[in-house]
């Protein structure tokens, strides 16, 4: 791979109100906390430092993505804040209180399709309200408010099997959603779907986000997403897994496809191909060169 | 499209030439049958005295084998008698398929020779009474515990090691034990049939849960799901499609075990009436009543699977199951459903 030449716009550089904005996001109360979090693995002397020093506070209602090569321990981060896994060291609070172990005030969209395959689309939104000591009525017209949001009230008699991958996560935003978190964690939740409807389940989940009074924790290895919905991006590096840097996301909301081609846009985008994917360290000429075809001299 | 190949190496068949096959492997054995019964020349290797002739020892209705019987032909030609006559048929074991058939009816209404001895009614229903407690107790105690060891490590260590040695030893050893401990009516018979099933159950069971998804546990912990209500509405559901399945599988066990069962302590039910039959050489009978527990096993398993669909519509893939099920499922009442649907 070739050096990117440096864009000429500094990625560093915010146009007046998206500075404003993110004065105002600062003002707002904590809602997660985490300090020199760090994870190991292994024990008797042999251990594997996952990630160490990760170091964040996130504001309400504010959009944060992690992004970073696989092994950056990007996952397990999260799957710690959940409660699903401990931490090895270093703190994370949310609301000020240690977390603890997995509860609703967390919701968790994953990558792979979680929905509960015996129950129906609605009562799988209504599960949390229901484990929350909701009664039946409530908890279902409470769901379909929910389903409503997410555009699927038509097929909340549908079974999992029968909706498409989109659809399902629209099912897990909308089920994760009802409990009304502090905080919602997705991890890769699009990464399973084809380009054309991950582009519109980015847009939906803006549109959501902009609805609800939510805060969220985006996981993604797809550094056009993580561009266009955050509005800080935490990028880890690997070896061991750590913060190489916090941007703030200098494009402008509201956001559309349209800025995909705004000098913001391609500064920002830039900049991450730099963090995330560093210069080949094996240099082209010294590789060997080995069965070459007959067309071999016309291929670049 | 073009036809496609009949051996298409793991590709799924139409499913016109999948009946096709399935109706085959049921004739092609009764065509074997067949065959072997009503074509004279192919085996049949007794022949049946109609009239002995001059040969001392034949008597009519003897069955003798063939190489005998033309021994004895050739002598008798040679000494200038009467000839003996006859035609050759198979053994008295191999019943004709129209003899079986018959005796699907005819063993109903054969009637007990000795007093007490039951009807053939009154033996299946027994071997079937027989079989569902036996079935039923090892299940009480098996799919909880199952469910309990495939969920937490605890339970599986406590109990599996031994079970996994208990079950290396064959039921049938415990006959003689149950006998005298349990007597010598149904008593021992549940018993041998709850110990062939029990262990079997508990470590396939236990198998299965384990399988569950773990992320679907982690999903329900986010939302908030904790200890009982896990197990209640997560690992529970999420495997009761599999055990139901684990289940039909094991029943089919079970029917192993009733003939070994049904041997201990006084003969009873279907095994009873198979060997009287033998006894009394109706082995059209004998057929009738193996051919019948085969019967019985098949449909009920099928009738246990077209249940399964109804009572586990999640499993249902799109697409009606089966012709007989849509037609049940038009019968009841249903809540109209969207179609599969597309994305929006």
């Amino acid at each position: 791979m070739t050096a990117l030449a440096p864009h000429p716009l500094d990625y560093r550089q915010q146009a007046p109100e998206v500075a404003a904005r993110f004065e105002r996001i600062k003002q707002r109360p904590v809602i997660l906390s985490v300090k020199d979090l760090k994870k190991t693995f292994g024990q008797n002397g042999f251990t594997r430092t996952v990630f160490d020093g990760v170091s964040l506070d996130i504001h309400r209602r504010e959009f944060i993505t992690v992004i970073g090569p696989s092994g950056c321990g990007k996952s397990t981060f999260i799957r710690i804040i959940a409660g699903l896994d401990e931490c090895s060291g270093g703190v994370a609070l949310l609301d000020g209180k240690d977390i603890g172990e997995p509860g609703p005030d967390r919701g968790m969209v994953f990558q792979g399709y979680t929905l509960f395959p015996w129950l129906t689309v609605k009562r799988n939104v209504m599960f949390g309200l229901e484990m929350r000591g909701k009664g039946k009525f409530t908890a279902e017209s409470e769901a379909r408010q929910w389903l409503d949001m997410v555009g699927l009230s038509k097929f909340e008699d549908s079974y999992p099997h029968e909706l498409s991958g989109g659809m399902k996560q629209r099912v897990a935003i909308a089920r994760a959603l009802a409990n009304e978190p502090r905080i919602l964690i997705m991890d890769e939740p699009f990464g399973a779907l084809d380009a054309q409807t991950r582009a519109q389940m980015q847009s939906y989940l803006l549109q959501i986000w902009r609805k609800v009074d939510i805060t969220i924790l985006f996981i993604t290895h797809d550094l056009e997403e993580a561009a266009y919905l955050s509005d800080r991006i935490l990028v880890m590096g690997t070896n061991p897994g750590r913060v190489v840097e916090f941007i703030e996301n200098p494009i402008p909301r509201p956001r559309s496809p349209a800025q995909f081609v705004s000098p913001e846009y391609l500064a920002l985008k830039m900049r991450l191909e730099e963090l995330i994917h560093p210069p080949v360290e094996v240099e082209e000429d010294k590789l060997p060169v080995v069965k070459m075809t007959s067309a071999g001299d016309d291929v670049e | 499209m073009a036809q496609r190949d009949w051996l298409g190496l793991k590709q799924e068949l139409p499913a016109k030439r999948k009946f096709t096959l399935t109706i085959l492997s049921f004739l092609v054995p009764i065509a074997l049958w067949t065959a072997v019964s009503y074509t004279p020349w192919l085996w049949h290797p007794l022949v049946h005295i109609t009239d002995p002739g001059d040969v001392d020892y034949f008597v009519e209705d003897m069955d003798v084998p063939k190489t005998d019987f033309d021994k004895e032909l050739a002598k008798v030609q040679a000494a200038g008698g009467t000839l003996p006559q006859g035609h050759r048929v198979n053994p008295v074991y191999l019943p004709a398929p129209h003899e079986v058939a018959r005796a699907f009816y005819t063993a109903f209404t054969t009637e007990p020779r000795l007093p007490n001895e039951p009807w053939l009614h009154e033996s299946l229903s027994h071997s079937i009474r027989t079989i569902c407690w036996g079935f039923l107790i090892s299940s009480i105690f098996g799919v909880p515990l199952g469910i309990l060891c495939g969920t937490y490590r605890f339970f599986s260590r406590l109990q599996e090691p031994f079970i996994e040695f208990f079950r290396y030893l064959p039921a049938p050893a415990f006959g003689a034990l149950c006998v005298a401990i349990l007597g010598i009516d149904d008593g021992p018979k549940i018993a041998i049939i709850f110990i062939g099933t029990f262990f079997q159950q508990v470590l396939v069971i236990s198998n299965t849960v384990r399988k569950v998804d773990p992320a679907l546990i982690e999903a329900a912990q986010t939302l908030g799901a904790k200890g009982w209500n896990l197990m209640r509405r997560v690992v529970i559901p999420a495997t009761i499609s599999d055990i139901y399945t684990d289940m039909r599988i094991l029943l089919g066990w079970a029917w192993t075990y009733l003939i070994v069962a049904e041997v201990v302590g006084t003969m009873s039910g279907i095994t009873y009436f198979i060997n009287q039959q033998a006894r009394y050489r109706n082995f059209d009978n004998v057929y009738a009543a193996i051919f019948m527990i085969g019967i019985i096993g098949f449909t009920s398993d099928l009738f246990l699977a077209w249940i399964g669909r109804i009572i586990f519509p999640w499993k249902r893939r799109s697409g009606s199951p089966s012709k007989l099920g849509a037609w049940f499922a038009k019968l009841l009442p249903k809540k109209p459903r969207p179609a599969v649907a597309v994305e929006a």
